[in-house]
This record gives structure tokens, sequence and C-alpha cells, in this order.
């Protein structure tokens, strides 16, 4: 075209509780830019196309985890996905495994469940007194868990992952990458309680080693890494557990 | 079709949601997932397999000839060439995964580097089975 | 019985993961002896006789090797078949199809153990 750019046709996933009995698909022919990404074009639609499309998304820069969605069938962030990725036609519908609330917009509180859940948080058995001073930690220390702690909350592990498809209970990648984060915290005291956590309903055993959370993961958190370890350490908890009680059992 | 109840939060949404959608099994990757949660069926019949050689080597010589001569049959034969590709497979990925699924520290503990453990994990792979090959094609007398 | 099952997950994976490294380690060369070696004529009728197989099989590292090999694929097999149950949209099966894996890998480890004693001590 005669202003650099080319056109995609997007199929989009529509859905109104109000007026369809299950989301349906809508087709939009975008003319996209050089170095367009799928939010670009997305926004376009709801520009200048169809002001009725529902999305999320905020940062543009892969940093608030808002604007995950499945393109092509595959869980991605969609400011970061080049359109140069795909042919001419790209489909895009919401993060799989979630239910739907519009559109590409879906459901965060099953989320939110599992992520409270863990306890995500310092817990020591005894709080430290502010005369105290701060915790000191050593970079090696923080070395051990910082790569877990860098999750962005985008729940694109959570569409890829297999389990979490089938079994609802299951606790997910980032919740369990966030409780390892914790239990790995030199500063932290309530590896216990959260191991307790793991070995209960929300098992982390049935983690099937898909592998797919990480090979989706935007920020190289790995939390593959952390559920199995984390299963590791569950095991040397349940078996220290018949001999010693935690620090705030009763 | 994900599980209709897959990642539903514990208080029902202001507004009816769809159905989640299951995550697309047919990709490449996924494939190898399935394939490899598949290789339990080639395990459990190698596993027989085994277990009847136990068995007939406990019964005696006439059993076990049965077993051997049963060995030589086209059927079995591909089902062993089966299970060494499988092994294989299941090999290569777990012990992809296995360095990473190592925690940092237990007590004064640290897992050696990575691509060491990665090493190390193929090195055992091939003397093992070297030496059960040599058991069983009589390198060791 | 999901109670249960979900104190037993522990030890489960322990003896799943040993199926899948050990269980591993061993099916290669059995595999590769018995699927490979064996049709091309590499494997001499003496190194399946009787008398030599009693020799190395009733060995003591023999006797467990065998036991390896026929027990800890078992536990590998029942946690994959199990997940791949679930894997298609198993999950309420999971209550029976769970225990049912289990214990035939269970019961396949307890007959190789059984039969790994009654080969009978060569000499």
């Amino acid at each position: 075209m005669a202003d650099g750019s080319k056109t995609k046709t997007f199929i989009v996933t529509r859905f109104d509780p109000d007026r369809h009995e299950a989301p349906t698909t809508e087709t939009y022919e975008v003319p996209v830019r050089e170095r367009w990404k799928v939010l670009d074009a997305l926004n376009y639609i709801k520009d200048e196309l169809d002001p009725t499309l529902s999305h999320r998304w905020s940062c543009r820069m892969a940093v608030c985890g808002s604007c995950g969605m499945n393109v092509n069938g595959e869980p991605k962030l969609t400011c970061k996905t080049s359109l140069a990725e795909y042919g001419d036609t790209v489909r895009v519908e919401p993060l799989a495994n979630f239910p739907v609330v519009r559109d590409l917009v879906v459901e965060l509180d099953g989320f939110m469940d599992k992520f409270r859940a863990v306890k995500p948080w310092i817990i020591k058995a005894k709080e430290r007194a502010v005369e105290e001073g701060p915790h000191r930690q050593s970079p090696e220390e923080l070395e051990v868990f910082r790569q877990f702690s860098m999750c962005i909350n985008c729940m694109l592990c959570y569409a890829a992952c297999p389990v979490v498809a089938n079994e609802p209970e299951f606790l997910g990648p980032a919740a369990i990458a966030l409780g390892h984060r914790y239990n790995e915290d030199s500063r932290d005291e309530g590896a216990r309680e959260r191991n307790r956590i793991f070995r209960g309903e929300g098992t982390i055993f049935s983690c099937s080693y898909a592998n797919e959370c990480s090979e989706v993961c935007p920020k190289h958190v790995d939390p593959a890494a952390a559920i199995n370890q984390a299963k590791f350490r569950a095991v040397l908890d349940w078996a220290a557990s018949f001999v010693t009680s935690g620090p705030r059992e009763e | 079709m994900a599980h209709p109840q897959a990642m539903q939060p514990a208080r029902p949404p202001r507004t009816r949601t769809a159905r989640p959608k299951a995550p697309d099994y047919l990709r490449p990757r996924m494939l190898s997932y399935l394939l490899f949660d598949a290789t339990g069926i080639v395990y459990l019949l190698a596993g027989l397999v085994v277990l009847r050689a136990v068995f007939a080597l406990a019964s005696g010589p006439a059993a076990w000839q049965a077993f051997v001569a049963d060995l030589h049959h086209p059927g079995y034969v591909a089902f062993h060439l089966l299970t060494f590709v499988s092994a294989v497979f299941v090999g290569v990925r777990f012990f992809r995964l296995f360095p990473k699924a190592q925690p940092a520290r237990i007590g004064p503990l640290r897992p050696p580097p990575r691509p060491l453990i990665h090493a190390m994990l193929y090195a055992v792979w091939i003397a093992v089975t070297a030496f059960v090959v040599a058991a069983m094609v009589g390198v060791i007398p | 019985m999901r109670k249960l099952l979900l104190q037993l997950e522990p030890v489960i994976w322990l003896l799943f993961g040993q199926g899948i490294l050990i269980g591993t380690l061993l099916l290669t060369g059995w595999g590769l002896v018995l699927g490979v070696l064996l049709p091309l004529g590499m494997v001499p009728e003496e190194a399946l006789s009787y008398d030599r197989a009693l020799r190395v099989g009733g060995s003591l590292l023999g006797r467990l090797v065998l036991l390896g090999l026929a027990a800890l694929p078992l536990w590998k097999e029942a946690h994959h078949l199990r997940s791949l149950s679930i894997d298609f949209g198993g999950a309420e099966r999971d209550v029976w199809i769970a225990p049912l894996l289990y214990a035939i890998a269970a019961l396949g480890s307890l007959l190789a153990l059984v039969a790994v004693f009654r080969i009978p001590f060569p000499g």
C-alpha cells in the first residue's frame, strides 16, 4: 500500500453475555504498519472499525501483564508480539483455560484465589520489632529466588498448562512459583505452612512435566523449574514433618 | 474444551461467563508432551515382558526356552525397538528437566552447575546401557 | 479416596521419579539388545541360554537389575497414564483411575519381588 502498510485479516473472538449464547468470531481487515504488534492492530480495530471490542492492555511494554491473549493458538503478550511473525490471517482469542467475561476479557478472580492460597508474603514465627532493624540478605541468598520473583502475573502460563485445563483445583504455575519464591527467601519462615498447602487440594504433584508454562513465560521466570524444585522440597518437608513441627505450629 | 470449572473463582462472577477453552493439543510441543505421557503404555508392557522373563527363569529351562523363542518373533522385536525408541525419547525429555528441578540448596549441599548435571546424566545413561548390553549379549561371561 | 491419594502423593512421586530415571536407564539397553541387536544377528545363541541367564540373572546384581527393570517402569507408566487420562478431560474419573493404575504398579512390583526370589540360586 502507498503508506507502507499491508492488510492482514484478524479473526477475533466476540462474546457479549447479554446477546450471545456462546462466543463467536468477527473478521476485520486491518492495514498494519511495519513494526506493529498485535495490540496495535486491536487498538486500530477498536478506534477505527468497531468501538464495541473489549480488550485489556496498559503499559505497552510487557511489564504489567494485562494484555495476555491466545494468538493463533499460543498464549502471548499482545504488546510484545510482532505482527511480522504471522501470515495474512491472525486469530486472536481470549486466554485459554479462563472463563470469558466479554470478547477478549477473561475472569481473573479464580487466579486471585489460588494466588492468595499460597500465602505470598514473608511469614515469620515472631514478627521482627522495628528497633531490630531491617532483615539482612546477601546477594547469594537473593540469587536463590530472584528469578521466581520476576513474575508479572500475566497468566500466559495458566493458559498454556494442560493440567490447569483439566484439574480445577490445581494451584497452577504462577501461584506455585510464587509460593516457592517465598519458601526459598532467607527471610521467610513459612515453608512448613506453604508445603502443607502444596500437598493439599491444589496439589503441586498434579504437574505432569509439560513444561508449557516455561515455554510461554515472557519474563523467563521458568515456573516449571520452580514447581519441580517445590515438589522435592515438599517431599523433604513431608518427611521432616513426622519428626519436627514448624515455627508457627501449635 | 477445558474443564467447565477451570479457573473458576470461589465466588460466582457478576456476569455470566463463557466456558473456558482448552489449549490447542495439536501444536507440535503439545503433541510431544502427549507422546511423552503415552510412552507409559510401552513402559507397562515392557515391565510385563521382564516380569515374564523373571518368572520363566524361576520356572526352569523349558519355560525359559519358550520365552527366548518368543523374543525372536517379529512382534516382540518390533515392540522392543519401540521400547528402545521410547526410552531414548523419555530420557532426552526428562534429562532436559532434571537439572533445573534440583533445589538451590539442601542444608550445606549445593547441586553442581546445570550443564555438568546434564553431562553426568548422559554419561551415566551411556554407561548403564553399555553394561546392560554387555551383560545380555555375552561380553560379560 | 482423594484424601488418601493426596496423602500418598509424596511416596508415589518418589517411586515415579525412580521409575522414570532408573527405569529409563535400564530399559534403553534392554530395548537396544532385543529390538536392534537381536534381529541384526548380533546376539549369540549362547548368550541367552538358560545356564548363562541363570548365572547372570541369578547373581545379586542381576536380581536387582531384573527387579528394577520389571517394577520401576510400572510406576512411571501408572503416573503417566493417569496424566494422559486427566489431559483428556478425566478429572472426575481420576478418583478410580489413579488407584487402579497405582494398584497395578504395586501388584506388578510385588510379583517382581516374588519372582526375583524364586530364581534358583546357581551352584
